[in-house]
């Protein structure tokens, strides 16, 4: 359990609601920047797409990999917050 | 064959541009006419397959000679290149492979391809008889297609054999379905799910998953049944029968039925063979179904008897604290471990009154002996007195 990151802990605590994608786990400032630029503007977005590719762990970490380049540690982090968050609240 | 033509001009405006975002193609000015993004789309996209082709023409021919080099090359690339695939088709090959792919929009269908040419990359080796395989292919294609949702020509299909085997099935469906048929990726959310319900309806699908699908499947199957001279009763005192929320009739005929469908679509002998074995069915299917209900007595009759129990919501989940909300859950191995501790407490003490009462017992037993065991103390106690003896000898011997 002390893997997760505060980010993490923080996003996965409450609804997202209109937090940016930044707050996602392992989306740090450059990647958010061009998450944004692809049109990724918020984290429910993002959310979106992870839902559209069924919650698919390879899926969406290649699509991370492929519209931001994040790399394998981001990609886990991110994927393991909103797998979290929406076991929680989905 | 029907070659799949993806005419960009047809295309809506957000969709080349969706098209353009999966491309990574820079967007044109955001008033530009829908012309800049079909010439972009034509360029950028178009060039990577017609690279492909290595064809000549680039400009204005490249549809059309893609059109000539996909009918060609139809079969084999479809193995090996998954851009040229329909997004109903690249499902369906992913499927074959084992993957149940999502929805197939814009953003996820580079994902899908990717994903489909990987599994292609080991097989693709492997594949040099290529005609063998494809046949291979092309006849589980037709069993896949028959299997998965909302292609008119499984459904056709299904139709076409309960057709001539029945003569049953109402053309309504027919036009319903050639009304409905749509590209997955190209109708919005809302409609989406309604499509696959009436696609269903008529498609004798039943995976189905709404109430509402199930509901008509089974009336679809009543009528089946309601005009096949099997049951003594009228069609109509059937159809009552199966509609009111009796017990019995109600999951009885949806087995038997199942059952007498299956064996329909199976084999063209239909209403010669019926009477006896449908009836030899019903009876074996009978202490089944009442098996069940006595399961469950509880639950009410459904349609289709396909019960389901509510599904417990997530614990502990955002403002849901379990032992206030939900007092009757189902009780957890660490309570009932609990509970069965306790159910141990209260005879306990019953039982340390019984040990204690089975102890004095055994002790005036004992004691009760006296021939046995009286020996060995009379002896001991005789060693203890003559000690006791010898001793006070002694001491009065001494001073």
């Amino acid at each position: 359990m002390s893997s997760t990151s505060q980010k993490h802990k923080e996003f996965v605590a409450e609804p997202m609601g209109e937090k940016p994608v930044n707050a996602l786990a392992g989306i740090g400032e450059v990647l958010g920047r061009r998450l944004e630029e692809k049109g990724f503007d918020k984290a429910y977005v993002v959310l979106g797409q992870f839902l559209v590719l069924k919650k698919d762990e390879e899926l969406f970490r290649d699509w991370l990999k492929d519209s931001c380049g994040a790399n394998v540690k981001q990609q886990g982090d991110c994927y393991g917050c909103l797998r979290e968050w929406c076991d929680s609240f989905l | 064959m029907p070659v799949f033509v993806e005419d960009p001009a047809q295309f809506s405006k957000p969709r080349l541009k969706s098209e353009l975002i999966a491309h990574n193609v820079t967007l044109p000015a955001v008033e530009s006419k829908k012309q800049v993004y079909v010439e972009l789309y034509l360029k950028h996209i178009v060039q990577k397959s017609a690279a492909d082709f290595s064809s000549d023409e680039e400009d204005d021919d490249v549809v059309e000679v893609q059109d000539s080099q996909d009918f060609e090359e139809e079969k084999d690339p479809k193995m090996l290149d998954p851009s040229v695939l329909t997004d109903d088709e690249l499902k369906t090959t992913l499927l074959k492979y084992g993957v149940e792919a999502g929805p197939i929009v814009a953003t996820t269908r580079s994902i899908y391809e990717r994903k489909l040419q990987r599994l292609l990359k080991p097989a693709q080796p492997w594949q040099n008889g290529g005609t063998g395989d494809a046949d291979q292919y092309s006849d589980s294609e037709g069993d896949e297609e028959s299997v998965s949702q909302g292609s008119p020509e499984t459904v056709s299909l299904m139709e076409e054999n309960l057709h001539v085997d029945m003569r049953m099935v109402p053309h309504s469906w027919n036009n319903k379905n050639t009304e409905y048929h749509y590209h997955q990726c190209f109708m919005p959310l809302s409609r989406m799910v309604l499509p696959q319900s009436v696609s269903l309806r008529g498609g004798c699908d039943v995976d189905s998953s709404l109430s509402s699908k199930s509901f008509s499947i089974t009336q679809m199957v009543e009528e089946f049944e309601s005009r096949i001279p099997l049951s003594s009763s009228g069609p109509e005192i059937k159809r009552g029968n199966n509609r009111s929320s009796n017990q019995g009739p109600c999951p009885r005929p949806y087995w038997q039925e199942a059952a007498t469908v299956d064996k329909y679509t199976m084999t063209n002998r239909s209403l010669f063979i019926t009477p006896k074995t449908s009836l030899f069915k019903r009876q074996i299917k009978e202490p089944v179904t009442d098996v069940l209900m006595e399961m469950f007595p509880e639950t009410e009759p459904t349609p289709t008897g396909i019960a389901a129990t509510r599904r417990r919501p997530i614990k502990g989940a955002a403002g849901r604290p379990v032992q206030f909300k939900y007092p009757d859950l189902p009780a957890s191995p660490m309570t009932l471990q609990r509970w069965a501790v306790e159910h141990r407490l209260v005879p306990l003490w019953v039982q340390i009154l019984v040990f204690f009462i089975v102890a004095c017992l055994l002790y005036l037993i004992y004691a009760a002996m006296e021939d046995s065991l009286a020996n060995p103390f009379v002896t001991l106690l005789d060693n203890l007195s003559m000690e006791t003896e010898t001793e006070g000898l002694s001491l009065q011997a001494e001073p």
